[in-house]
């Protein structure tokens, strides 16, 4: 009984919100993976909110609200969901953004940030603002590692993945803790040894003696 | 809403604060085994270095796997046949260089070295005054720097003031001036080692300490223990820090599984020089330098393997030997590896048979196994050296 309401809910919530883009269905099946990882009672309870809001469709919770803080374990484990798979497939979360602008090319810069007070305050939010799942963490070394280069080893700059500054100095910010933590390796450069600077004076030693 | 939170996160920050505080005192959990002695002149040894550098081996991919460097650029040249064989010689001289293995020696004390004592300058200043010598191209370990306390003692710094010093004026790339928290926090640490990521636990290791400083040999060993444990020795081979664990394997007498892994993998050689290391660093009185000899007169050193190995992707001239060498690729062995084997398997199957040997029956059963291949293989050698009618030599 349960699972076909639910699959009624998401099946008209896809249809309302079709029109706004791919991203919305993500974020109705994040919910359903969401879900499925809480407690039973908590999910009969959103079960019969979810009946609830069958009957006035309309009015579903704000798209564009970040105020609530999405711990990172949650974050960890939508990155391994089918939710998420559907959602970007095998690319990363950045390669199919498109910033907007006006002209041929692209300001320098990205925007300052994309969420004020608590809402998205913009049409086109960057990757990381756009989906409340992605968690920047240093623990949440699925998603740092898709924003270092595998040349060189540097974060990817805003300009291809085109974060804002804001989630940028916190991406740079996790990838310097989650190295210095060990959660993400490095090439470390190579030290080369003197072998007499630590046998050398021992040997001088029992010279004179 | 925003302004609870903000506090709560500095809470939270402070709270962290603490506990690095808590635990920078408190140094992650002491290894068991330690080196007791000094282990310096035995591992200098021409003969041990000999041994352990054959141990490691030379996988020229694995030393110049794709690293993630600033620079990683490549150069595309024409070459003579003469200018390449210069080239692969160099480059293997270049691998040798990246797997210089790092020092081993014991941990050094601290000790108080006072110069002088003036109690005329006693509370001339309310904090105190460390001077170094900054002179251009002196070696770390021969940098002066002193210290002037406030009760007017003048005495030579303590280890840990001086590489800090060191560290600011001329600063080693990749160490931190902070303990990095990997370092510093018993479950990262542990979290690393369960997932194997041991080469790299040990490069920000030799990076971050000195080999002489306690913490050095307290990661080191532990990173060896942990290894021990998962048997993933495959994952430091043909690095630098393949020698000094095979040492200390055989330093603390818990090459068994090493040797298991060895015999499993068919490096019979090397399964005999991790024994011989053992013997000759407990004094044991077996002859093994016979041994080593005939060996080393049947198999090519690493170096040499890895030039062969450079060499093999130019077109050969074709003849007679076209045929042999694909019988010995086909195989994977030649005439000479035979023979070597069975000599290895001789002075293995005499250790094992020993009182030093703990894990009798895995080792026969791993022997066992090898030798049947082996037979198989040996067979299937003749048989079609017969075919292509190749006198044997």
């Amino acid at each position: 009984m349960l699972p076909i309401a639910r699959g009624i809910y998401s099946g008209l919530a896809n249809i309302t919100r079709s029109s706004r883009g791919a991203l919305h269905t993500a974020s109705s099946l994040r919910c359903k993976a969401s879900e499925t990882a809480e407690e039973k009672d908590a999910e009969n309870a959103e079960g019969e909110a979810g009946g609830e809001e069958n009957q006035s469709s309309s009015s579903g919770p704000d798209p564009k609200d970040r105020s609530k803080v999405i711990p990172v374990e949650t974050s960890m484990r939508y990155l391994k969901s089918a939710a998420y798979k559907q959602t970007y497939g095998n690319d990363f979360v950045w390669t199919q953004y498109r910033r907007n602008h006006k002209g041929m090319y692209a300001p320098r810069k990205t925007r300052k940030t994309c969420i004020r007070q608590g809402r998205i305050s913009t049409g086109n939010p960057c990757p990381i603002c756009r989906d409340e799942y992605l968690v920047l963490d240093y623990r949440n070394t699925e998603l740092l590692e898709q924003f270092i280069s595998p040349h060189n080893g540097n974060v990817l700059s805003y300009s291809k993945t085109g974060l804002c500054q804001k989630s940028h100095l916190r991406l740079t910010v996790a990838v310097q803790q989650a190295r210095d933590s060990g959660f993400l390796t490095y090439d470390v450069p190579f030290r080369e040894y003197d072998y007499s600077e630590y046998y050398g004076q021992e040997q001088k030693k029992k010279d004179i003696n | 809403m925003h302004l609870v939170r903000q506090i709560r996160q500095l809470n939270g920050l402070q709270g962290l604060r603490h506990a690095l505080r808590q635990v920078s005192t408190a140094p992650t959990k002491p290894a068991t085994l330690k080196y007791e002695r000094d282990p310096q002149p035995l591992f200098t040894d021409a003969e041990t270095q000999k041994l352990l550098q054959s141990m490691t081996q030379l996988h020229l991919d694995r030393v110049f796997r794709k690293r993630t460097v600033p620079d990683n650029s490549s150069e595309i040249k024409f070459m003579t046949t003469e200018q390449l064989e210069l080239e692969f010689q160099s480059m293997v001289e270049k691998a040798q260089h990246m797997l210089q293995m790092p020092p081993v020696v014991k941990i050094k004390e601290d000790v108080d070295r006072i110069i002088a004592k003036d109690p005329a300058l006693k509370d001339f200043a309310d904090t105190k005054f460390v001077f170094t010598d900054i002179t251009f191209g002196r070696r770390q370990s021969e940098r002066k720097v002193v210290v002037r306390e406030t009760d007017g003692t003048l005495a030579y710094a303590s280890l840990d003031t001086t590489k800090r010093m060191n560290q600011l004026y001329f600063p080693l790339d990749g160490r931190q001036s902070y303990t990095p928290r990997m370092f510093a926090l018993e479950e990262l640490i542990a979290k690393c080692l369960t997932e194997h990521k041991y080469e790299y636990v040990m490069d920000r290791l030799l990076v971050q300490y000195e080999p002489h400083e306690p913490e050095f040999h307290n990661i080191s060993a532990r990173v060896f223990e942990h290894l021990n444990e998962s048997k993933q020795f495959d994952l430091l081979r043909s690095t630098r820090h393949f020698g000094p664990m095979a040492f200390f394997y055989a330093w603390h007498r818990c090459i068994d599984d090493l040797l298991y892994d060895m015999i499993r993998r068919d490096y019979l050689q090397n399964a005999v020089e991790l024994i011989a290391l053992s013997y000759k660093i407990h004094n044991v009185p077996v002859e093994y330098q016979e041994t080593l000899a005939k060996l080393d007169a049947l198999h090519p050193t690493p170096a040499q393997s890895a030039l062969t190995e450079l060499r093999s992707g130019m077109r050969q001239p074709e003849g007679q030997q076209g045929i042999e060498q694909e019988i010995h690729s086909a195989i994977g062995k030649t005439e000479k590896d035979f023979t070597a084997d069975e000599i290895s398997l001789q002075f293995i199957e005499q250790y094992i048979a020993s009182e030093h040997a703990l894990k009798k029956v895995q080792l026969e059963l791993a022997v066992q196994t090898l030798k049947e291949v082996n037979q198989e293989k040996l067979q299937l050698f003749q048989g079609l050296k017969k075919a292509h009618g190749i006198q044997a030599s």
